[in-house]
Formats: C-alpha cells, sequence, structure tokens
C-alpha cells in the first residue's frame, strides 16, 4: 500500500461492508441485544441516607428522622437520539432502603446503541396494579407491604419517620398511591442524561446512576412545609401534589459507568 | 427485583416450577386420596351454580375447590393465630349460626377491643360477587382476606407475619405441603387456601329457593305471598335477582351527610359517590341484625320503618327514594310491612347456617 491515506480508507470500508452484512444477518434473525443496570442511591440532600435515627434538615430548617423508604420503578423506557424507544416489559423493581441488594437491577433484551434519554413510571402501572396480584411476582406481591388491601392497588412510594423539629415531635407518613381519576398518582420521571450516551454493547452492560433525594418530596413544583406535611394514607390532592414533586425532581443521574 | 434473575430468567424459573408442580401434583394427588380419609369425613361443599342463581362471578378454574384446600381453608378462618396479638379469627365477627354476620354487634371489636369501622356484613354467596367490602374497593375473593387481616381495627397482622407464623407451624407446613408441594407457603397458597372456604359458603336452600325452583317444601303462606309481591313492587329495583343485590351502590338516605364514612367515595374520590354503599343481599336477612353499615338498625322493623319515613334528603339521595310528591322514602302500610316481614323470613336457610362443614375445625 503506497499511499499510506488510503490505509484508513480502506479501514473504513472493509469496516462498513462488514457492519452492514451483520445488518443484513441481524435483520433475519435476533437483533443483537444487551442489558443496562440502574443503581440507586438513595439520600437526603447532600447526605446518605440513613434509617438509624439520623436527623435531616430540610431548605426551610426542619428537622426530621426517616425510618422507611420504598418505592417502585417500572414501566422503563430508554431513548435513542433518532427517537427510537425501547420500552422494557415487565420489569417492576421494588427499591427498599433497608435492603442494599434492592438498589439495583439490570433490565435484559435491551437493543444494542446509544441511548440518550430514560424514563420509568415511579409506581406501578394501572393494569397491573388492578391485576390479580396472587398471579403478580416478586415486588409486586402484596406481602411486601406496598399494597393497600382496602383498595386493590399499590402504593407506589412510602415514606415514614419523624418531623423531631415539630413540638411536640409528630409522624411522618407519606403512602402515595391511586390509580383512578381524579387523584392518580401514576407519574413518569425522565432524569436527563446530561448529553451523555447509554452505550448499550453485546459485551457491555453500562450501568446509569441516579441519586433519590427524599428532600424533593417536600420541595419542588409544590412546596411543603414539614409541619404541615399531610398524613398521606390514601389517594388525595396532597398525595397528586407529593407525586408531581418526585416526578419533577426525585432522580438526577449522577453518572454512567460504560463499564 | 434487584440483585434477581431477568425476566427472561424468570419465565425460565417459571417453567421448572411448573415441570415440578405438575410432578408433585401426582404424588399428592395419591397421598391426599390414601392419608386423609378419616378427617374428609365431612366432604367439601360442591360448587354447582344454583337453577335460580345468575351467573357465577368466580372464575373456578383459579382456585379449584378441592376437599383438602377446602379443609385448609377452614382452619385459616377459625384460627387467631392470624391477628396480631392471637385473639381474633375471621370466625370471631363472621359466626356460622348467623350466615357469617356478627350477632348483637353494631361494630366489633378487633384486636384490643378496639371497634372496626364497619358492621360486619354476612358472608354467604360470594362466588357471585364482583367486588367486596360496603364501598366496594377490593377487586376479589382472594384479596379481601387482606383487608380485615392488616386492617389496625380487625386483625391488625401483617401478610409477610402472617407467612412467618404459618411457616413456623408444622401442621400448616404439611397440610399445604399436600396441597401445594413442599416449600415456603406463599401469598398466593395462603389467600387461595382461605378463599376456598369463603368461596364455598353458598346459600340456595331457604323456603323461598324451594318455592321458586318448584321443590318439595317450598310451600309459601298467603301472607309470605303477599309479602313476596309487596317485595317485587317496592324492593326489587335494588335488592334484583335471586341474590337479592343487584351488586350496585346506593344512598339509601341514612343521613344528610357522611363525614365519618363517605362510603363509595372513600374509593372513587368522586363527590357523586358520597353516601352510597353497596347494596346487601337479603338473604338470610332475619338472621343477620343488626342492619346497615354501622349496623344502626337492631330490627328488621327498624329497617323498614326507616324506608317508610326515615329516609333523608342529600346530593346523592338514590332517585328511586323520592317519590313524585316529593315525598322521600318508600310508603309501606302496616300491612305491607307485616307481609314484607313474613316472606324476608321465608329467605332464611336453616340447612346453611347449620352446616356443621362450615363450623369451626
Amino acid at each position: 500500500m503506497r499511499n499510506p491515506r488510503l490505509l484508513p480508507l480502506l479501514f473504513g470500508l472493509t469496516a462498513a461492508t462488514a457492519l452492514l452484512g451483520g445488518c443484513r444477518h441481524d435483520s433475519d434473525s435476533q437483533p443483537t441485544i444487551g442489558a443496562v443496570t440502574f443503581a440507586l442511591d438513595n439520600r437526603v440532600g447532600t447526605q446518605p441516607l440513613a434509617l438509624d435515627g439520623t436527623a435531616y434538615t430540610t431548605s426551610g430548617g426542619e428537622t426530621f428522622t426517616v425510618s422507611t423508604f420504598k418505592y417502585y420503578v417500572s414501566n422503563i423506557q430508554l431513548t435513542k437520539a433518532d427517537g427510537s424507544t425501547y420500552a422494557a416489559p415487565g420489569e417492576y423493581h421494588l427499591i427498599d432502603a433497608s435492603k442494599p441488594n434492592s438498589t439495583s437491577f439490570t433490565i435484559s433484551n435491551v437493543p444494542t446503541g446509544d441511548y440518550r434519554g430514560v424514563s420509568f413510571v415511579v409506581g406501578v402501572d394501572s393494569t397491573t396494579t388492578k391485576a390479580d396480584p396472587l398471579a403478580l411476582p416478586g415486588d409486586l406481591n402484596p406481602a411486601n407491604a406496598m399494597y393497600w388491601a382496602w383498595a386493590t392497588g399499590h402504593i407506589f412510594l412510602k415514606l415514614e419517620g419523624t418531623v423531631t423539629s415539630a413540638s411536640p415531635s409528630k409522624p411522618l407518613v407519606c403512602h402515595i398511591g391511586g390509580y383512578r381519576p381524579p387523584y392518580s398518582a401514576i407519574v413518569t420521571a425522565a432524569p436527563s442524561l446530561g448529553g451523555n450516551p447509554l452505550p448499550v454493547r453485546a459485551d457491555r452492560t453500562p450501568t446509569i446512576r441516579l441519586s433519590a433525594d427524599v428532600l424533593k418530596l417536600f420541595n419542588g413544583p409544590n412546596t411543603f412545609s414539614l409541619s404541615t406535611f399531610p398524613t398521606t394514607m390514601m389517594p388525595s390532592a396532597s398525595s397528586v401534589k407529593v407525586a408531581q414533586n418526585y416526578a419533577a425532581g426525585l432522580f438526577t443521574v449522577q453518572r454512567i459507568d460504560a463499564n | 427485583m434487584a440483585g434477581q434473575p431477568t425476566s427472561a430468567w424468570r419465565r425460565a424459573l417459571a417453567h421448572w416450577r411448573l415441570a415440578a408442580l405438575l410432578a408433585l401434583g401426582g404424588a399428592v394427588a395419591a397421598s391426599a386420596s390414601c392419608g386423609k380419609v378419616g378427617e374428609l369425613a365431612l366432604a367439601a361443599p360442591d360448587a354447582a351454580q344454583p337453577a335460580n342463581f345468575p351467573a357465577m362471578v368466580y372464575a373456578l378454574d383459579k382456585n379449584t375447590p378441592d376437599p383438602a384446600t377446602f379443609e385448609l381453608g377452614r382452619r385459616l378462618f377459625y384460627d387467631p393465630r392470624l391477628s396480631g396479638d392471637g385473639t381474633v379469627s375471621c370466625g370471631s365477627c363472621h359466626q356460622a349460626a348467623a350466615a357469617f354476620a356478627h350477632p348483637g354487634h353494631r361494630l366489633s371489636p378487633g384486636v384490643g377491643g378496639q371497634p372496626g369501622a364497619r358492621n360486619a356484613p354476612a358472608l354467604q354467596n360470594l362466588r357471585w360477587r364482583r367486588h367486596f367490602m360496603a364501598d366496594g374497593g377490593v377487586l376479589g375473593l382472594e384479596l379481601q382476606a387482606l383487608a380485615p387481616l392488616t386492617d389496625a381495627h380487625e386483625m391488625d397482622l401483617p401478610l409477610a407475619n402472617a407467612l412467618a407464623r404459618l411457616n413456623a407451624d408444622p401442621d400448616y407446613q404439611r397440610r399445604f405441603a399436600a396441597v401445594y408441594g413442599p416449600g415456603q407457603i406463599d401469598t398466593p397458597q395462603f389467600l387461595r387456601a382461605l378463599a376456598q372456604f369463603t368461596a364455598s359458603l353458598t346459600s340456595a336452600n331457604s323456603r323461598y329457593d324451594h318455592y321458586v325452583r318448584h321443590e318439595a317444601g317450598g310451600e309459601l303462606t298467603r301472607q309470605e305471598i303477599k309479602g313476596l309481591a309487596v317485595f317485587n313492587a317496592k324492593c326489587r329495583s335494588c335488592h334484583a335477582t335471586d341474590l337479592f343485590t343487584d351488586d350496585s351502590f346506593r344512598n339509601n338516605g341514612l343521613d344528610r351527610a357522611f363525614a365519618r364514612d363517605s362510603g363509595r367515595a372513600h374509593i372513587t374520590s368522586r363527590a357523586t359517590d358520597r353516601g352510597r354503599f353497596r347494596v346487601p343481599t337479603l338473604r338470610n336477612v332475619a338472621r343477620t341484625a343488626p342492619y346497615m353499615h354501622d349496623g344502626r338498625f337492631a330490627t328488621l322493623p327498624q329497617v323498614l320503618a326507616h324506608y317508610d319515613h326515615g329516609v333523608r334528603p342529600s346530593p346523592t339521595l338514590d332517585p328511586l327514594l323520592r317519590q313524585p310528591g316529593g315525598r322521600l322514602g318508600l310508603p309501606l302500610s302496616a300491612q305491607e310491612q307485616a307481609g314484607l316481614l313474613a316472606f324476608l323470613n321465608t329467605l332464611t336457610d336453616s340447612t346453611f347456617l347449620a352446616d356443621a362443614r362450615f363450623r369451626q375445625p
């Protein structure tokens, strides 16, 4: 090869031919698939969430402790730059701050490519939550104490603790759920990937690392003071407002590990 | 579940579990038929469709009735260990001789003696129900048990704790394994077994049933037949079919406002559902006092008096309780009330109320 400038060109052509061949081959068999791992880091502002009585302070200067923080992540959708999407079927994950092995999970059968967007329901879709839970697997089982026996449906997010700045201190009880209008609390979160790609390859499973900040339940499109934060144990106007808050700001992408 | 297999894995696992269950099924069937003759001397009730009932709602193939599971369900129903402090069973507030209502209790005490939120309803003909509870919040018979089990004012036991107690008990381990195969007792096993008992509570052999099916023992007196005519004219639009309910939610004028218990609106959050409660069946009604969702009426004459002159107005009052002249309620003469009472007594199914198969083991 005399002209060294031809080398990259030739290489490129060869690669393109190989790739095209690959594509043709793929189109009449299985598409190339990979997987994505989701890792959730539950926090309160800048601090890691601890369920041991650690007191946290809101932006308004109120203090509280957390004993329970659990929520569902489902209906995950990944979007490529060209707008094409992949909706992961059958993925329902209960994130429980008291169970470290519940805070990460992997979805498989994801078509390979670079994804630019991610969204998921914080909770459970109405079809599934209305379904016979005896036929539902693992995380959706009513034994996980994320189910309203009196109204047939899952609790989508549960925060419990104590408002210690109140005098006397008062329980912090926030059970968000409900799929019937006008108080449907089924919301979708779409945290920005910050322009970074989520590269899914057949031989590489990237990890998307998300933080979930408890403070955002009180602060978002709707602002709540802890002294007046409503005890929520059924669908209501205030539970919808809390859901709007966590849809908007609970989740932030910390980084993506290509792996 | 985090750290757990992906959905493909789960599907593969499910196939293997099914294969294992099928294999076990044969062994279990064999052992059940050999080892349990003495215990099953009282056969489980059959799951037949009474000729005068509407079509069954319950899908029998999802929880196929069999004697061993029925017996297991009966034990669960009467077991007080399924309450937080071990004092309250399902049978505490649902008594067989009262069609599984709670005689003499406006509200029933749960653990620690706290009153429940509503009157304990009769349990009968549950295979013909689309939704459960006075507000219809629960969509399946299996699920219904979760409400009293976990309610702080009733049995106050989280489902996970109930499963832990069952799994720690050798007798339950043996009985569940005989039905479902070896392994941990899980939510579907527990709730399906319990539902085999509650689903079997069919009451279809009152004197009225024999009368409409033209069977022996189906003679009604002239007074009762007059009462039936009044019933058909004034009560049937809500207490419809031979289930004696149209399964709808209605405001029957008990109060002017419903601050304490909004009924159906508690589930739907709709103002138009405020004060609406499910129309109850009238089967065995002479035995299921007290009446209404809050047990406010102690006797049937009080109930009839309410419809005659006690109905109170509110925006959601059922239109059938507004008469053309503006009068509220259903005018019932003394003679009509006497006939109705006579007729309602023909709905008592003594065979059902005395059925030894439904009593505490």
